[in-house]
């Protein structure tokens, strides 16, 4: 099923000409490639900076308000790209908050810094991405063994060269995880480039489609963009692979010493700027405009629909997409193959492509197949599964590799069958990574705008498509409170996983 | 295992009461491409006068074309609604639409409505420049006048993707050729020097501020700025007007019904409100358009259409050469 928008791809492109081929080579290409590649790298080092400082802060020392700070560094995933983007380019304008604070302390002698270029799309990518990485190098933080640590300092190491040659090497795994999501994202982002106008492939793509109806010349330049995420996926792979670190049970927790009153300004001082520019800022932001709708009695009873709409849509959407996401994470963790292998790398096409191809596929799928189907719910839940697959994949797959296989083994000596021993001994040891599993799903579900736009049944508007619909017409005053719900909305999601992070 | 099994339960519950999101029988679907807050007031009246519901489905007026192609037969869709004539063209070619009775194609301005009868436009929007009034600017009085140099790094127009800069291109082309219109190409976008806008609203919020000195905008655009600021120093510069020159290009919003409709009395229903007196005054003035009904006046605000000369490219053209439009665009390398 996730190769259905693929073998559409492949398709289309098959019937594009050569000298469409050149054309496409001669004018857009090469300019593509360089600005998607240098996009990706810049958000990739900036999420793996922001993401890992305020993981090690967090995990290594105890200090007041810690929990707030957790909080603070995974509350920027409820807020979707294309809101980010709205938000700073509204806040950078010459009559935004930012802008008059900035012309207030520089004066008219520096310009108020210009976020339509690559520099700011890798400004709000990052913010929006950082989450990632944290909550996975925190994951692998709390869980590594101290003595490793331990030993290397009794070597004789200075806390530096801890870091970089003990902590480092042992987080590689969650860190190219977490950034092989964090790539994905910006490979397939649209909501933030087309709002910046930053020409990447996706946003590329979808010039195709929208301006000539060319979804020939669209389907051409998605199969680059999947040769290309898929080369990174092989490289991120060979990174992993190498490298598998079981930790024993036996080992005792890590002590995260308490910080001393000047390590205590530091660290705030730190993840208080990250948060300030993550998520406070912007939530403030959609507050005040929200504030501004309520009193003017502009929130009528279809925002409670529309907030219903993208709830239901996220659940049902997340736990399928999870049901169908662990045999592929299985298959793989446990047999080491070519087949299994190649499987997995066709269940992150989905990912990879932009959300308008993937929903142009579905529906010629559905429409030539199982045309019974179409104008349901139904196809657009396959279209969101088909996307987000790979994310669940990851995290159950993250989850799996922990695991001891020798503990599997045990259930089997005792007697257990292979369905009892998945039922009784893997799933209740991988829980905490399949609920990480679905409330990444939930999340990314409800933020998604593209493939919903195309795809959700007549008259089914969930919160992002009202915040398109409104933003795109300047009204602020609208798009704002379906902002703040998609927030809300989102919240219980992210205390579930919290609170299954410390189950573990 | 208790966790999962919560989760279960509830799933169960959440599906059984899942709405059923299909349009009941009696609704009408419209595909809109418009901005829904100035097509819900006209429903509400539509729907009071004759007890038919309309849903709106909205999105881009290109995706939902898309889709309606993509669809063919099984479409849900009665009727589509574009901003912009060149989609309703390209519907219309791509055998999509059904003619429209006689009385709602009469009594539409021929220049604004389909060969074929299989569309019509709603309500009419002029192209113009938009210039503050600090700076001087009295040398602009063409669109052409975009590309001068004296105006490096002063104008301000949207990206090339953007429907109606393609709509506008097309009408230049037409009326001027290929040749002009490619050199002028060149010569905006050495002037906006790689900096466009992605929304026509910074447009004119970039020239009130006089980061910019000249725009190209639809000219509501300029009047819902004046709304929130009074004052603001911009002023409309209607362009090409002098003898001999082609004229401010049009651009129309427009209704076709779906020639797969099972609902065909319904939606000829709501066509003809829409074309009738009072829906054309509902449907254009809440966004100080221009009606497309003969007769009908516009709005008060904005200059009357008969004070303007207009340029006289059919908005049939606006479909028929958007593809050769988009290959110019994309020679010269417009951002």
């Amino acid at each position: 099923m996730a190769a259905i928008p693929l073998l559409f791809v492949a398709y289309s492109s098959f019937q594009l000409s050569p000298e469409r081929w050149i054309g496409l080579w001669d004018t857009r290409l090469p300019d593509l490639l360089a600005n998607t590649v240098w996009l990706g790298f810049v958000v990739a080092v900036g999420c793996l900076v922001l993401g890992v400082l305020s993981a090690w802060l967090i995990a290594r020392r105890q200090f007041a308000g810690r929990t707030l700070a957790i909080w603070l560094m995974v509350l920027p995933l409820t807020i979707p790209t294309y809101v980010f983007a709205y938000i700073y380019t509204s806040l950078l304008s010459d009559e935004g908050w930012l802008g008059l604070a900035w012309q207030a302390i520089f004066g008219d002698a520096l310009a108020i810094p210009d976020i339509y270029t690559g520099w700011g799309a890798a400004f709000i990518l990052s913010l929006a991405g950082f989450s990632y990485v944290f909550l996975l190098a925190r994951t692998s933080l709390l869980q590594s063994s101290p003595c490793m640590e331990e030993a290397a300092r009794m070597q004789g190491a200075t806390p530096l060269e801890v870091f970089w040659r003990v902590q480092l090497p042992l987080l590689r795994p969650a860190l190219a995880a977490a950034l092989a999501v964090v790539v994905l994202h910006v490979l397939s982002d649209f909501g933030a480039v087309s709002m910046l106008q930053y020409q990447t492939f996706t946003l590329s793509i979808y010039m195709q489609m929208e301006g000539r109806m060319d979804n020939q010349a669209a389907a051409g330049l998605s199969l680059v963009l999947v040769v290309m995420s898929l080369m990174f996926l092989v490289l991120e792979r060979f990174f992993r692979n190498r490298q598998r670190y079981f930790s024993s049970s036996r080992a005792r927790k890590f002590q995260a010493r308490k910080a001393s009153g000047r390590e205590l300004v530091v660290i705030w001082a730190c993840l208080g700027l990250i948060a300030l520019f993550a998520f406070i800022l912007p939530l403030v932001w959609v507050l005040h405009w929200s504030w501004q709708a309520w009193s003017a009695d502009l929130i009528g009873a279809e925002f409670w629909d529309y907030t219903r709409n993208s709830l239901v849509l996220g659940f049902v959407a997340a736990t399928f997409t999870v049901v169908v996401a662990l045999p592929v994470a299985l298959y793989h963790s446990r047999i080491r193959s070519w087949l299994s292998t190649c499987y997995l790398h066709l269940s992150s096409i989905g990912f990879v492509l932009p959300g308008p191809v993937v929903a142009l596929g579905v529906i010629t799928f559905v429409l030539t197949q199982m045309p019974l189907l179409y104008g349901g719910l139904a196809v657009l839940l396959m279209a969101l599964v088909v996307r987000f697959l790979p994310l669940a994949v990851q995290s159950q797959e993250a989850a799996l590799q922990q695991l001891t296989p020798s503990i599997e083994q045990a259930g089997r000596v005792l007697g257990a069958g292979p369905l009892e021993n998945l039922w009784r001994v893997t799933l209740p040891m991988i829980r905490g990574g399949m609920v990480t599993a679905w409330v990444l799903v939930f999340i990314d579900v409800i933020k998604e705008l593209p493939a919903t736009l195309i795809l959700r049944p007549i008259g089914y508007d969930t919160l992002p498509v009202r915040i398109w619909i409104e933003s795109s017409e300047e009204m602020l005053e609208l798009a704002a409170p379906a902002a703040l719900m998609l927030i809300l909305g989102t919240l219980p999601a992210l205390w579930i996983m919290m609170k299954a992070e410390r189950m573990r | 295992m208790k966790m999962l099994k919560k989760l279960g339960v509830a799933l169960l519950g959440v599906m059984m009461a899942m709405p059923v999101a299909q349009a009941s029988d009696g609704e009408l679907v419209v595909y809109s491409g418009r901005s829904d807050k100035f097509v819900k007031p006209v429903i509400k009246e539509f729907t009071k006068e004759t007890g038919i519901k309309v849903v709106l489905h909205s999105a881009k007026s290109t995706a939902l074309l898309n889709k309606l192609k993509l669809e063919g037969e099984r479409t849900q869709a009665d009727l589509y609604l574009s901003n912009d004539a060149g989609n309703l063209q390209l519907g219309s070619q791509m055998g999509l639409f059904q003619p429209l009775p006689k009385n709602v194609v009469d009594v539409i301005d021929p220049k604004l409505r389909a060969e074929d009868d299989t569309w019509v436009g709603l309500s009419a929007r002029a192209r113009v420049l938009v210039a503050n009034t600090g700076v001087d600017t009295s040398f602009v009085k063409s669109v052409f006048d975009l590309a001068d140099p004296r105006l490096k790094d002063r104008i301000a127009v949207t990206h090339s993707g953007n429907g109606s800069f393609i709509a506008g291109v097309t009408v230049y082309m037409e009326a001027a050729g290929i040749e002009k219109t490619r050199d002028w190409l060149e010569g905006v976008k050495k002037n906006a020097n790689g900096r466009t806008f992605n929304k026509h609203s910074k447009v004119v919020n970039a020239v009130a501020s006089g980061k910019r000195s000249v725009g190209l905008v639809n000219h509501y655009y300029i009047y819902r700025h004046l709304d929130k600021k009074p004052d603001a120093a911009i002023k409309v510069i209607v362009p090409d007007q002098a003898d001999g020159e082609m004229g401010v290009a049009w651009n129309v919003a427009g209704i076709a019904i779906s020639k797969y409709t099972r609902k065909s009395a319904a939606a000829v229903k709501f066509a003809e409100y829409l074309v009738s007196e009072k829906g054309q005054k509902l449907f254009a003035e809440m966004n100080r358009e221009y009606p497309a009904r003969e007769g009908v006046p516009s709005s008060s605000v904005i200059p009357a259409a008969d004070t303007m000369r207009a340029s006289t490219v059919e908005m049939i053209t606006l479909g028929k050469q958007r593809n050769t439009t988009i290959d110019l665009l994309e020679a010269v390398g417009m951002p």
